[in-house]
């Protein structure tokens, strides 16, 4: 039985909810969860001022209602389960280390950044700096799973180590900025500067890309590890062409300027006889 | 991440022989920049002055600055990042397509020859504007030029620096670094500093209508920023605090006169090299200084009960996981 | 007024070794014979000691703050200090910030911290900044060693004049005494060069060597009778075999006196990285047998810090071989800094010899009032972790285990295994504050004595000499508690130390014109105000002769 949580109260300012994660619910009653603080601005307030809250002692919580300025949702996480029908705040499952988040709904910036483990799950857009680095630190995500199903902003993917980050609908500019490891697949492109001084790691494209001008092209061919990431990514419902009938990818190598041995593989569908 | 390799002004007077201004119009807005530290002065190093130094002016038109340089590059509108990408490949020898070079608008040669005399210099510095950190990219665009800057000091000694607007932004900069660490963008309503651009930015939070009171200092947002950010000031309760009726001020709750600071008010300005200068003023006023206003509201709060209930405090959002 | 009674006393300054006696504050914060009326802290069974004195480190100023700048990271995961009606709120770590430094030393039961490099440019932002760090009372000390204006004097022989100018800007720096860092080097590095020769003569100069600025100024230190003799970062940092450039030096003083900075970074032998080893035995035999000169001990620690320092070239070395951020400031005319972060590594062989380096001056040199503990912070290792080194120093067991944990390979390149010294609490206060205090000049400081400051530590006996020293029971100030059972309980201002050595009044219009060619400022406007300054306190300087 999953712990439900209803909003109740429209937040005026940003609402720092980080205690809305399985890790603190697990082993809380009712009444302990409803007396967990949060931040509307400076204000210290319990959580039962803003929401509804049915159920207790569980890992797996579901959320209902439009969240877009309820942040840090999942926090850290390392089980159970996140379901929000809405929208969600930015930091969604920053720094999760497992479990699974599900948003019927838009995400906000800051998705799964810096996370290390888990699977986050966006079935509208998110926003910028999907499983990115926090401003300054050497590294983002480090292991996880981040599959969004609409539009994303800037810097995707920013200094990522490893871990996939696939997004349905078109990025902005800087997908995979200091990429040093890990895969990005654009199923719908991204605009300009993707892999900007990308150190290592795979951006896989299924649209034609403006590309920087420090990449050079490599080759035309299938590679054999896409059939194994297609295959990985049904279970996400997401589908990778591969077969060497339908089409190619063309590799190109860079960022010459650092210089890094990122790859970016825009798929080449085969003519139509 | 290269870091950012600097100086004071006076090292370019003293010793810079290649000079670039990179997206910003020195002749009109930062008129004296030429005369006093830059390319017209003479030193002990450079004793023909002028001609003992070069300087290269790229900005996407040409300027009334371009007259005084010597080598103007008109890069193409929103390609600066990729240019200086290029420039960051090419110094380490990097091979560059030439289809990929004419992306930016500029030709091999040009570029060749840009290498050659950055390398050749003994001391090159590269100023970057607006054109530079307000077009797309925005501080992707001035780490590209720092880190550009960065690389150079393999070959040469190299540094960059920005070229600053008006009202002591550089003060406020290394004044908030001291006592919160963070340089801007900061949020204090857990008790302690933290810093997220975009998150916590002024322009991000107004037109997210993320704050339900603002206090503005000395600024204008009013007249500079998007639609959004001036519809949620006129909602909210506004102050100012300012010398002159403000665009803000008309759509503020409160406006409060102030005496303006280095004419008629004491303090430290911070040089965008972030020397420290005295302003020393030359005129009184009958209105009071933006400190004096600020302390005696400090002194107004101090007197009412401490807003945090006793023995409560607000957490850490710790970063530890 | 206050009085501390039944505490064990360790106050090296006038050879108290942990008798029991009682301490008398009077209401102007000093000790004194008797006192009656006031709180009595009961000390029974507690070890007292005179506050901490921070001989060397980096805590304010253009180039702390640049290291703020480039260590969010660092910032998001540190200790936060939230706002409280009488505290401000901070961050601590790597670079901490103003008021978070002020309560961290105190915390420790440090009272008095020298901020060791300062460019009389921005010594107007140093003095701010040092306004914003409560507590404790602070000196600083100004970068001469690559002052270009000073150097053509001394390249022209102009001892006189030198010896003016130098004068004419401590006092416009409103500063307390002399650093001269990589003597020569700086200036070069400012084309991209650097002086790792002593003899040689510097870049841009035909006769004027490293060698030539040390002497000159170590003499021009003792002329002006600054309290505090030249306080000297020598040449070749941290580069295998540098050790030969630091004895080198150290006959270059010919007998003169001189505080060695962080000598760890110096005390190398072998001829690369993979030869280098700890050279510390040579180096501590020098000081063994020269009474007159004092060291800071600049030891490592391992883990996460960030190294800022005047030497601009050893900056860019680092950021080559690590790859980290790197930031650099020059600064017209007189020095330059350079920030890498960086992290020490047990398993980084390298950074094993500069551990046990550290540690190996700390226990080869006999006189606890000639090395003194510091970790040049924020470059060896951040303040706050000072009872580390001082657990270290006390347990040779302790340092047993560490050594345990290094590689194989360190065994042929330190003598640390084979030295079984512990230091005792009266060594440890010695090289925390009397020592220190000594060596600065400042007579008020790093004692006991009826008539000095009151400034103590109380601490609670504890075998764990990490937790003991890490957790002080009482902090006291001027005679104001303001730590007391791990709460701040009052952050009053702190004062600042200057010096004011005379000089030829004609020196004013020597400077300008040669001010004017070579700064970007005007010269009314480059003396520090002495308003700026909070509660300043002029020390006398007693000229040699």
């Amino acid at each position: 039985m999953p712990i439900t949580l209803r909003l109740t109260r429209e937040p005026v300012v940003p609402l720092e909810a980080e205690v809305l994660c399985p890790d603190t619910l697990a082993e809380l009653s009712n009444a302990e969860i409803r007396a967990l603080t949060v931040y509307h601005g400076k204000r210290q307030l319990p959580l039962g001022e803003f929401f509804d809250i049915e159920g207790e002692r569980s890992a797996d919580m579901v959320l209902h209602g439009d969240l877009r300025k309820v942040r840090w949702i999942g926090r850290a996480m390392s089980q159970g389960s996140v379901t929000v029908h809405g929208k969600a705040g930015m930091h969604l499952g920053a720094y999760m280390r497992g479990g699974l988040i599900e948003v019927h709904g838009d995400a906000s910036d800051w998705v799964g950044a810096e996370m290390s483990g888990g699977v986050i799950r966006v079935h509208g857009n998110a926003g910028g700096q999907v499983g990115a680095a926090y401003r300054g630190a050497m590294r983002g995500m480090r292991n996880g799973t981040i599959i969004i199903d609409g539009s994303a902003g800037l810097e995707v993917g920013m200094r990522m180590r490893r871990g996939t980050i696939v997004l349905g609908g078109p990025a902005k500019d800087f997908t995979g900025l200091q990429m040093k490891g890990g895969t990005i697949v654009l199923l719908r492109g991204a605009e300009i500067r993707t892999g900007a001084w990308m150190n290592r790691g795979t951006i896989l494209s299924l649209k034609p890309l403006q590309l920087m001008p420090t990449f050079a092209h490599a080759a035309d061919y299938n590679p054999g590890f896409v059939t194994l990431l297609a295959r990985h990514l049904r279970q996400f419902g997401v589908t990778l062409p591969c077969a060497e009938t339908d089409g190619r990818y063309q590799l190109y190598s860079g960022d010459l300027s650092v210089p890094g041995k990122g790859e970016i593989l825009v798929w080449q569908p085969a003519a139509i006889d | 991440m290269g870091g950012k390799v600097t100086c004071t002004l006076g090292e370019v007077k003293q010793r810079a022989d290649f000079i670039v201004y990179w997206g910003g119009n020195p002749a009109e807005c930062h008129p004296r920049h030429f005369t006093k530290y830059t390319i017209m002065q003479k030193s002990k190093f450079l004793p023909r002055g002028r001609k003992d130094r070069t300087m290269v002016l790229v900005d996407i038109r040409e300027t009334k600055s371009a007259k005084a340089a010597d080598i103007f590059l008109q890069v193409r509108p929103g390609k600066d990042f990729e240019l200086i990408t290029i420039l960051r490949a090419m110094i380490k020898g990097q091979a560059v397509g030439d289809a990929q070079i004419a992306v930016a608008g500029l030709t091999r040669e040009a570029l060749e020859d840009l290498v050659q005399r950055m390398k050749a210099a003994k001391f090159g510095c590269m100023f970057f504007g607006m054109g530079l950190s307000m077009t797309r990219g925005k501080h992707m665009n001035s780490a590209a030029l720092l880190t550009l800057a960065a690389e150079m000091n393999a070959f040469t000694k190299f540094v960059a620096m920005p070229m600053r607007g008006h009202g002591n932004v550089t003060g406020a900069d290394v004044i908030m670094r001291w006592q919160t660490g963070y340089p801007f963008g900061i949020t204090f309503n857990r008790g302690y500093p933290r810093y997220n651009p975009g998150e916590f930015s002024t322009v991000d939070v107004l037109v997210r209508g993320d704050c339900d009171a603002a206090f503005i200092i000395g600024a204008d947002p009013g007249g500079t920023m998007p639609q959004p950010a001036i519809d949620h000031l006129k909602r909210i309760p506004t102050i100012v605090l300012d010398p002159h009726v403000t665009h803000t001020s008309k759509l503020a709750r409160i406006h409060i006169t102030t005496a303006p600071q280095g004419i008629a008010a004491p303090g430290t300005a911070y040089r965008m090299d972030e020397i420290p200068m005295p302003l020393k003023p030359a005129l009184k006023s009958p209105y009071p200084s933006d400190e004096e206003v600020v302390r005696r509201i400090n002194e107004a709060i101090d007197k009412k009960p401490f807003w945090l209930p006793e023995g409560s405090q607000p957490q850490m959002l710790t970063a530890q996981v | 007024m206050l009085r501390i009674s039944g505490g064990k006393i360790y106050d090296p300054a006038n050879g108290i070794d942990g008798a029991i006696k009682d301490l008398c504050i009077d209401d102007h914060g000093k000790f004194v014979e008797t006192v009656s009326g006031g709180r009595t802290i009961d000390a029974a069974g507690m070890i007292v000691f005179p506050g901490g004195v921070d001989v060397h480190t980096h805590v304010a100023g253009g180039a702390i703050n640049f290291a703020r700048a480039m260590t969010p990271e660092d910032h998001r995961r540190t200790h936060a200090f939230i706002r409280t009606k009488s505290r401000r709120s901070g961050l601590g770590g790597m670079a901490p910030t103003t008021f978070a430094t002020g309560y961290l030393y105190a915390g420790m039961g440090w009272t008095t911290v020298n901020e060791a490099a300062v460019p009389v440019l921005s010594a107007r932002h140093t003095h701010e900044e040092l306004s914003d760090i409560p507590i404790v009372d602070k000196s600083t000390l100004t970068l001469m060693g690559n002052n270009e204006i000073l150097l053509d004097q001394l390249e022209d022989g102009e001892y006189e004049r030198a010896r003016n100018v130098v004068a004419w800007y401590v006092w416009a720096a409103k500063s307390y005494g002399i650093k001269a860092v990589n003597p020569g080097g700086v200036a070069a590095w400012k084309w991209g060069h650097d002086a790792k020769q002593l003899n040689s003569p510097i870049a841009g100069y035909n006769r004027l060597t490293p060698g030539g600025i040390i002497g000159n100024l170590a003499r021009i230190c003792d002329d002006l009778g600054l309290p505090h003799p030249l306080h000297l970062h020598c040449n070749n940092l941290g580069a295998p075999g540098n050790i030969a450039t630091t004895l080198d030096t150290l006959q270059h003083l010919d007998g003169r006196r001189a505080h060695i900075a962080h000598s760890q970074y110096h005390a190398y032998g072998g001829d690369g990285w993979d030869t280098m080893s700890s050279a510390s035995k040579q180096l501590a035999d020098y000081f063994n047998s020269h009474p007159n000169l004092t060291t800071d001990a600049g030891a490592v620690l391992f883990g996460d810090t960030v190294t800022i320092t005047a030497d601009g070239p050893w900056q860019h070395l680092l950021y080559k071989l690590t790859g980290r951020k790197w930031g650099n400031l020059d600064v017209e005319n007189e020095t330059g800094c350079g920030i890498v972060p960086y992290t020490y590594r047990p398993s980084n062989l390298v950074n094993a010899v500069q551990w046990a380096t550290g540690l190996e001056l700390l226990l080869l040199i006999r006189d606890p009032f000639q090395v003194f503990l510091s970790t040049d912070h924020p470059n060896g290792g951040c303040f706050w972790r000072y009872p580390e080194i001082i657990k270290l120093l006390m347990c040779a067991d302790f340092r047993k285990e560490c050594l345990a944990k290094l590689p194989d390979a360190i065994k042929k390149k330190i003598t640390l295994p084979e030295i079984d010294r512990e230091y005792t609490l009266y060594e440890i206060a010695a090289a925390m504050s009397a020592g220190p205090a000594r060596a600065l000049g400042l007579k008020n400081k790093g004692s006991l004595a009826v008539g000095c400051d009151a400034d103590l530590v109380i601490y609670e006996a504890d075998d764990n000499v990490e937790k003991m020293f890490g957790h002080p029971r009482y902090v006291i100030k001027g005679g104001e508690i303001v730590i007391e059972d791990g709460d701040i309980r009052e952050t009053p201002h702190g004062r600042e130390y200057i010096a004011k050595p005379s000089y030829d009044p004609a020196t004013e219009e020597f400077m300008r014109p040669l001010f004017e060619d070579r700064y970007t400022m005007s010269f009314e406007n480059y003396p520090v105000e002495i308003e700026r300054l909070e509660h300043p306190s002029i020390q006398t300087c007693k000229p040699a002769n």
